[in-house]
């Protein structure tokens, strides 16, 4: 082989190498042409544990997400330290009943945490949670205070207004994340769901996601991907959210919303305070990236 | 003959090491315990340290309940003589024990007479109006230099340690180093990191006291500490004490050599008032002769170390001293970002009563509250003070005024505190993005944490930084409904400053007006 036989050579292979090499670049706006109508699965009743087992069944249950030895995160909303009855934290008893159904389906571990806004051991404290999930003996599962060493800088390659955000590690290194935000109101986004909840597992400084919050939170939604939202409206706060203090303010609405499918649990949980899904910033931002569904006409709801 | 178990110094040493972890566990219990109400009185020493007793009764001409327990090493001083300094004292057992690394060579003569000139002047000022007494209370400077400094920096680096493993050690040296790691986060690092004003100010004073040792062994017991003052003018009254030795002697003086207090003179004589029963002499007395007993009558009562002269020298000091006070801007004017924590007293009765332990701003769950320096006046330094950007005031915490050894921050319920403005807020419109540029945002409105919110918003059409007509929500402050927390400026998201920012205007104590002469 000659100098001149070999650079010709590797020209060649190199050229066939790199045009061999399948480049998926498939955008979801794409992908979500062709699944299947959004589920949302709905659930009432005053007894919040077993609500839980009801409001998943529709969706195939607890094990249609988890399999057995996963690592499972669940997220809920333990932002502010107020007591379950103030409506501004997810309800303990929802929690509970997320981490044992979890367990069921053979999760190998449960994480729960929360990047609080209030001081984080008042929140676990007071929110209820932290005493709720200590009454589960089973070594599997277990909730933590963050840790700030797990905060890592994630690019978000499809942002429109972020690229780049610090999250924390197990969120994104789990086989199943769910999120588990809390229904209410709030004075910048008007309410707080799914989308919303999502900022408890950022790092830095959170504040300044909320002079574009809509997109923001769309675009955070991008690489933050819950395979099952189950929003708490067992009782949601109607007004001073996110944080509320008033329980006048809190209307008893005994009802869990489920759904693989993130925009359309904000979508459909909207509607419980009168307001159409495109109210929220969020969830027009992120239906519009085609991240999942917000028109009620096209989203299959199912009473459990 | 019989040995005793153990010998008397070692009884000694040992009760110094149950003392000192007593002292270290309480300091690390001085946080939240995941109840609203402290399960263990953190404050104990505090509570039981005569010198700060009667200083903060003095300021503020009055009996302070808290501070009775002080009442008791009074009484066992009588009976028993100094052993709370050689025993008990946290930062008398830091002494000792720093004498390993420090041997004192220099062997400068005794001063005993300047602690009592500083016991006087500090009492007499304080009652004046001049309350400085905690500025050389032995466990304040203690609290201080731990509180402020070490524990805060014992917490980063370990934590830097744990983060180079973590990120950087193979799995198996983690499967050994994050258990360490958690063991010592739930009981010996703050639970998070804090930062402190005055932390190198706070350690360098503590590291001075224990390096005065280089001068002469318990240098500052034997001539500064104001409570050692107290405590041995009391045991120049004891009822027992250790005597023993004299002339008969001869030339045997190892008693007098080992000494860490300068206390036996050269006829073998311990004064009482000096000795702080370390029993070193006791133990190692060649003949045995050193007995602990009652005392025969007048034995070890020497003449007072502070002459008529220096007696009233300390107390015009301490008495001329205030009047130079309303001297100050601070008379007419007082710092309107001083925010004292909720529950604070009046100003003028908050200084006479703090006694700078720094057991609040130890406690204080959002790392709000930090040393002043001389924003409340050289009579304020170490005094609490809530520092916004740095930490704001938890809404439902009331950890501050649980900690007070002296009442000079109330306990308030969680109630009480929940009504209890400690400044407003108020908005600079130059900088809020709403305001300035047209841009959303009310962060500070989402972590108001009033029930109904002290941050309402109006919707306005702006113009915007790029020229657009936007709507937007500007935030503003409704008066009454603000306590001050802080917890908006602390969040506020921009750069260099916060746009709203907390003054000390409508707190419930009063304005922050000093005291005005006598």
């Amino acid at each position: 082989m000659d100098r001149r036989q070999f650079l010709r050579d590797v020209l060649l292979w190199s050229v066939g190498a790199s045009l061999t090499v399948p480049r998926f670049n498939i955008i979801t706006e794409a992908l979500a042409a062709d699944k299947p109508q959004a589920l949302v699965s709905l659930a009432k009743g005053e007894d919040y544990f077993a609500l839980v087992a009801r409001v998943l069944a529709p969706l195939g249950g607890m094990g249609k997400f988890v399999k057995p030895g996963d690592k499972v995160v669940i997220k809920p909303n333990i932002g502010w330290d107020r007591r379950p009855e103030q409506g501004a934290t997810t309800h303990p008893l929802v929690v509970k009943a997320l981490v044992l159904q979890a367990l069921d389906a053979g999760a190998s571990k449960v994480l729960v945490f929360d990047r609080t806004c209030n001081e984080q051991r008042r929140c676990y404290a007071n929110s209820g949670i932290e005493a709720a999930l200590a009454e589960i003996t089973d070594s599997r599962a277990g909730i933590e205070h963050v840790d700030p060493r797990k905060f890592v800088p994630v690019d978000i390659t499809r942002g429109k207004s972020i690229t780049q955000w610090e999250i924390y590690k197990d969120a994104l290194d789990c086989n199943c994340y769910i999120n588990v935000p809390v229904a209410k109101h709030h004075g910048l986004s008007r309410l707080t769901l799914g989308l919303k909840n999502s900022m408890g597992v950022l790092g830095g400084n959170r504040g300044a996601l909320h002079q574009n919050i809509g997109q923001n939170l769309a675009d955070l939604a991008t690489v933050i991907r819950p395979k099952l939202t189950v929003i708490d409206a067992t009782r949601i706060l109607l007004r001073s959210g996110p944080q509320g203090g008033d329980v006048r303010d809190v209307k008893k609405t005994d009802t869990l919303i489920a759904s693989a499918d993130p925009v359309a649990a904000d979508a459909y949980a909207t509607t419980l305070f009168d307001l159409p899904p495109d109210a929220i910033e969020a969830t027009m931002a992120a239906y519009r990236m085609g991240l999942g569904e917000m028109d009620l006409a096209r989203i299959q709801v199912v009473t459990a | 003959m019989s040995q005793p178990l153990l010998r008397p110094s070692l009884w000694r040493r040992l009760g110094q090491c149950l003392f000192l972890a007593l002292f270290l566990f309480l300091f690390i219990k001085t946080d939240y315990a995941g109840r609203d109400e402290l399960p263990w009185a953190v404050n104990l020493f505090f509570r039981i340290d005569p010198f700060l007793a009667l200083a903060a009764m003095l300021a503020v001409r009055m009996v302070i309940a808290l501070m009775l327990p002080a009442a008791l090493i009074l009484l066992l001083t009588l009976l028993f003589g100094r052993f709370s300094c050689g025993w008990i004292c946290p930062m008398g057992s830091m002494i000792d024990g720093s004498r390993l690394l420090l041997r004192s060579r220099m062997k400068v003569p005794n001063l005993p007479g300047w602690k009592y000139a500083l016991l006087l002047t500090l009492l007499t000022a304080s009652f004046c109006g001049l309350p400085v007494a905690g500025y050389l209370d032995p466990f304040s400077l203690l609290v201080r230099g731990l509180s402020f400094a070490l524990h805060p920096a014992f917490g980063s680096a370990t934590t830097s340690f744990f983060t180079w493993t973590y990120q950087h050690a193979p799995a198996w040296l983690n499967a050994i180093t994050e258990p360490v790691y958690a063991v010592m986060k739930t009981h010996l690092l703050p639970f998070a990191d804090k930062v402190y004003d005055l932390s190198v100010l706070s350690l360098f004073l503590l590291l001075t006291v224990l390096g005065l040792s280089v001068l002469e062994s318990r240098f500052f017991c034997r001539s500064l500490c104001p409570l050692g003052a107290l405590l041995a003018f009391l045991s120049r009254y004891s009822l027992f004490a250790l005597a023993g030795g004299g002339e008969d002697c001869g030339k045997c003086r190892h008693c007098r050599d080992i000494c860490r207090m300068g206390a036996i003179d050269e006829q073998r004589g311990i004064s009482t008032a000096e000795c702080i029963l370390c029993l070193d002499c006791l133990s190692q007395c060649p003949r045995s002769r050193i007995h602990y007993g009652l005392r025969k009558n007048g034995s070890g009562m020497q003449a007072t170390d502070l002459s008529r002269r220096g007696v009233i020298t300390s107390l015009t000091v301490g008495a001329l001293l205030p009047l130079v006070l309303p001297t100050r801007l601070l008379t007419r004017n007082a710092d309107p970002l001083l925010i004292r924590p909720p529950g604070a007293l009046a100003e003028a009765d908050f200084l006479c009563r703090c006694v700078r332990c720094g057991e609040c701003m130890k406690v204080c769950i959002g790392n709000a509250l930090q040393p002043a320096w001389l924003e409340a006046g050289l009579e304020g330094i170490f005094t609490p003070r809530l520092i916004g950007r740095i930490g704001y005031c938890e809404y439902n915490c009331t950890l501050c005024g649980q900690v007070c050894p002296t009442g000079a921050i109330r306990r308030l319920s969680r109630d009480e505190k929940q009504r209890t403005a400690i400044g407003r807020a108020y908005f600079n419109k130059n900088r809020c993005l709403p305001y300035a540029a047209g841009v959303p945002c009310i962060v500070c409105e989402e972590h108001c944490p009033t029930p109904e919110k002290a941050i309402k918003f109006r919707e306005a059409a702006v113009v915007n930084t790029r020229g657009e007509q936007v709507f937007v929500r500007q935030p503003y402050i409704a008066g009454e409904l603000c306590i001050g927390c802080g917890i908006c400026e602390n969040r506020c998201p921009l750069d260099g400053g916060a746009a709203v920012i907390v003054t000390s205007e409508g707190a419930s104590r009063g304005g922050g007006k000093i005291r005005e002469g006598y």
